[in-house]
């Protein structure tokens, strides 16, 4: 019984964390769908997320639930400046050029925070309750961090099936050259499809705070930005909605597997999770090599 | 023809003279402690970017404020009736080990440092330790509390600050001596060099004192999620916790017992609790929370402890420090990493003052004979590795938003709260605070 109370509880609990992690992945997958450059800096931009969250917090009041909405429109506003400013000249440039770039930047948003902000790991309690669901308790705001990012998910998909803006990314992912000639502007798709990519990151970062309100520091990109990669090339590398899938197959691969892993003797099954997770990305990469939803070439 | 051989010889003999000329070296330079000391410089790799920025900077700021006391208060380091300055040379490690071992290099080699402090943590106090060693170059651990690194054989690695063993038995002591009753312990702790080698041995003087090990497993360094290690130590059903590894997983293992409320009587972790940012991210859900600690702003360390002990004294007094360190660090408070990074540079000014000498040889051979205490605690080494024997820990608790000392006794400044509130009950506002 109470293996079978711990399995539901892990597997609960990594369906929250992977569809965090699968907002995560969805910018990091988008910028390179669309720009086909890899954001080795993504880890930096779900920082600043955590830290809006922070402050809105403490400083305002302001609930993390809110707060999404303000880090998503941070982030566009970053997404454009860093576009502008470093992006737009490295289209076309070679893969070592754009991969460091965006490391720089990455570098530079930490440094910048650790400035500004200090190296402490601050957190917040944003306490609004929680659950009892019998073999568990879940405090309402990881559910809160569930329903946002599919909510967020959701709406990005209808934007992009929907909408005429929508449509012309989906144009220039297809064919640039036609594209163009159809009159769309390929620069400010560019730059559109950047900035969200980054705002989502950015949003995804007040999500995380949601489900971890704790250990919020300039530095805590990395962790995220390494499984944001492993996330991306199992959803498929391009495509965000692949991303978010295989988000949520990450987290209940790491979780769901300590169960089962623990009923082993003599073995440690919190560092074999890790393990199990990439194991099965390695097979799954086996039988489908372009990922979970990489249909193109 | 014979020019040519002229020349073969020639440059041959030059090429003889030349090697000849470099063992000969040594004998021209004068011996360190013949020579009119001019400055004492004391270099280190910092953390100061990275995983362990925040411990580095404190280590910093320590630093500074006890080669200040020893420069501008004492007048100096009395080496041959001549006061000298110390000089401090530091760079950035940016909490990596390959890092750590290039600076200890640097430091040895370019900068012609006569003593080094080690790192932050135990991994990096390792990566530079066989580099010092083979330099014969005085390497302190102040941040590197695990016993391995004593137990490599190295000859110039000395430690300031208690070894990991020893992180957890107070906490057990305290348990003991409070509730007899409670005897089912759970160990939860990070995969890693340090923290193993604290619950190593906690978990032998837990079987000592008579507790039944009821978990005991480890998590990975860096957790995003530890909800499957805990559910699982809930159902062990324990009487106490004690856990943690750095900072982060401390700080996320805390906020994920209350998120999963896992009561328990007692709990500790180690490093996270020690600094404030424990209780302002964590608010009243720290309340109860104890963790040991090298050191505390506190404890009652003082001239009169030494001389009842019938032990010398060095350095600055316990608030002459706290005034130093406000020069450095401005309103920031001083944690534990802080002040026993300032107690290795006192240790050095102490050891080069009773050696007269700053050759390393003769500064280790002194330091194995020394015993003496200073705001830190007491300073006393094993002469055969190094490792520190004369300093104890201290055990604290959260209790209504202070961190007060709870044990040992004799440095307490408050009673332990025990058993501790349920999380619903600090949910509720309730504080582990006796009235």
């Amino acid at each position: 019984m109470a293996f079978v109370d711990q399995l539901l509880t892990n597997l609960l609990y990594g369906a929250i964390l992977g569809s965090v992690y699968g907002l995560a992945t969805m910018g990091l997958s988008l910028i390179f769908g669309v720009l086909r450059i890899v954001n080795v800096g993504h880890g930096a931009f779900i920082m600043i997320g955590a830290f809006t969250a922070f402050w809105m917090f403490i400083l305002y009041g302001i609930p993390p639930l809110v707060s999404i909405s303000i880090a998503l429109i941070v982030g566009l506003a970053l997404g454009f400046v860093i576009f502008y400013t470093v992006i737009k000249r490295l289209i076309d440039a070679p893969e070592l050029a754009t991969l460091l770039a965006t490391f720089g930047i990455g570098l530079f948003l930490e440094e910048l925070a650790k400035l500004f902000w200090g190296p402490d790991y601050r957190g917040f309690s944003w306490n609004v309750g929680s659950v009892n669901m019998g073999m568990t308790i879940i405090p309402v705001s990881k559910i809160y961090a569930l329903i946002s990012s599919i909510i967020i998910a959701f709406v990005l998909y209808l934007w992009f099936q929907r909408t005429k803006l929508g449509a012309a990314v989906r144009a220039v992912v297809e064919d640039k050259e036609g594209a163009m000639v159809c009159g769309i502007n390929v620069t400010r798709i560019y730059a559109l499809s950047f900035a969200i990519g980054i705002g989502l990151t950015v949003a995804s970062g007040v999500l995380i705070t949601l489900f971890v309100p704790v250990g919020i520091n300039p530095y805590m990109g990395g962790e995220y930005t390494l499984k944001a990669f492993v996330i991306a090339v199992l959803g498929g590398l391009a495509s965000p909605w692949g991303a978010f899938y295989a988000g949520f197959i990450f987290g209940l691969l790491e979780n769901g597997s300590y169960t089962i892993l623990g009923l082993l003797p003599n073995v440690e099954p919190f560092s074999l999770t890790r393990f199990v997770a990439f194991t099965a990305l390695l097979i799954i990469l086996l039988v489908k090599p372009t990922g979970l939803l990489g249909g193109e070439k | 023809m014979a020019w040519k051989k002229a020349v073969i010889i020639l440059l041959l003999v030059a090429l003889v003279l030349g090697c000849a000329q470099q063992p000969q070296k040594p004998k021209v330079t004068p011996t360190p402690t013949a020579a009119p000391v001019e400055k004492i410089v004391i270099g280190a790799p910092l953390s100061l970017s990275g995983k362990y920025a925040k411990e580095g900077q404190q280590s910093l700021w320590g630093i500074q404020a006890a080669v200040k006391w020893v420069n501008d208060v004492h007048g100096g380091i009395d080496v041959g009736g001549k006061k000298v300055k110390i000089e401090f040379k530091y760079y950035d490690d940016e909490s990596k080990k390959e890092t750590v071992q290039s600076l200890v290099e640097r430091l040895i080699t370019v900068d012609k440092v006569n003593f080094l402090l080690a790192p932050y943590s135990s991994g990096l106090t390792l990566a530079g330790a066989p580099i010092a060693d083979k330099h014969k170059v005085l390497y302190m651990s102040h941040g590197g509390a695990s016993d391995r690194i004593f137990e490599q054989g190295y000859k110039y690695v000395v430690q300031t600050l208690s070894p990991a063993s020893k992180y957890q038995t107070g906490f057990l002591d305290m348990i003991k001596e409070t509730d007899p009753e409670a005897k089912k312990v759970a160990f939860v702790y990070e995969d890693a060099e340090f923290s193993k080698a604290v619950f190593a041995g906690a978990k032998s003087h837990a079987e000592e004192l008579g507790f039944e090990i009821v978990f005991d497993k480890t998590y990975p360094p860096k957790p995003t999620d530890l909800t499957p290690i805990l559910s699982e130590l809930k159902a062990a059903n324990p009487d106490i916790v004690l856990g943690g590894g750095h900072f982060a997983d401390g700080q996320l293992l805390a906020s994920q017992m209350a998120d999963l409320k896992v009561d328990v009587k007692a709990i500790s972790i180690i490093v996270a609790p020690a600094l404030p940012a424990f209780y302002e991210a964590l608010g009243t859900n720290a309340e109860g929370i104890c963790g040991p600690g090298q050191w505390e702003i506190g404890v009652k360390y003082s001239p009169e402890a030494a001389e009842k002990l019938g032990i010398d004294w060095y350095g600055p007094t316990q608030d002459e420090f706290l005034q130093l360190f406000k020069e450095f660090a401005g309103d920031e408070e001083p944690s534990y990493h802080a002040a026993e990074a300032a107690a290795a540079i006192l240790a050095y000014a102490k050891a080069i003052e009773t050696a007269q000498s700053t050759d390393s040889d003769s500064v280790r051979d002194t330091m194995s004979t020394l015993d003496y205490m200073t705001f830190f605690g007491r300073w006393k080494i094993d002469p055969e590795t190094g490792k520190q024997i004369g300093h104890d820990m201290i055990v604290f608790q959260w209790q209504g938003g202070e961190k007060v000392i709870v044990w040992p006794p004799e440095a307490a400044n408050a009673q332990p709260y025990y058993p501790i509130p349920t999380w619903d009950e600090k949910e509720a506002g309730k504080l582990a605070k006796y009235e």
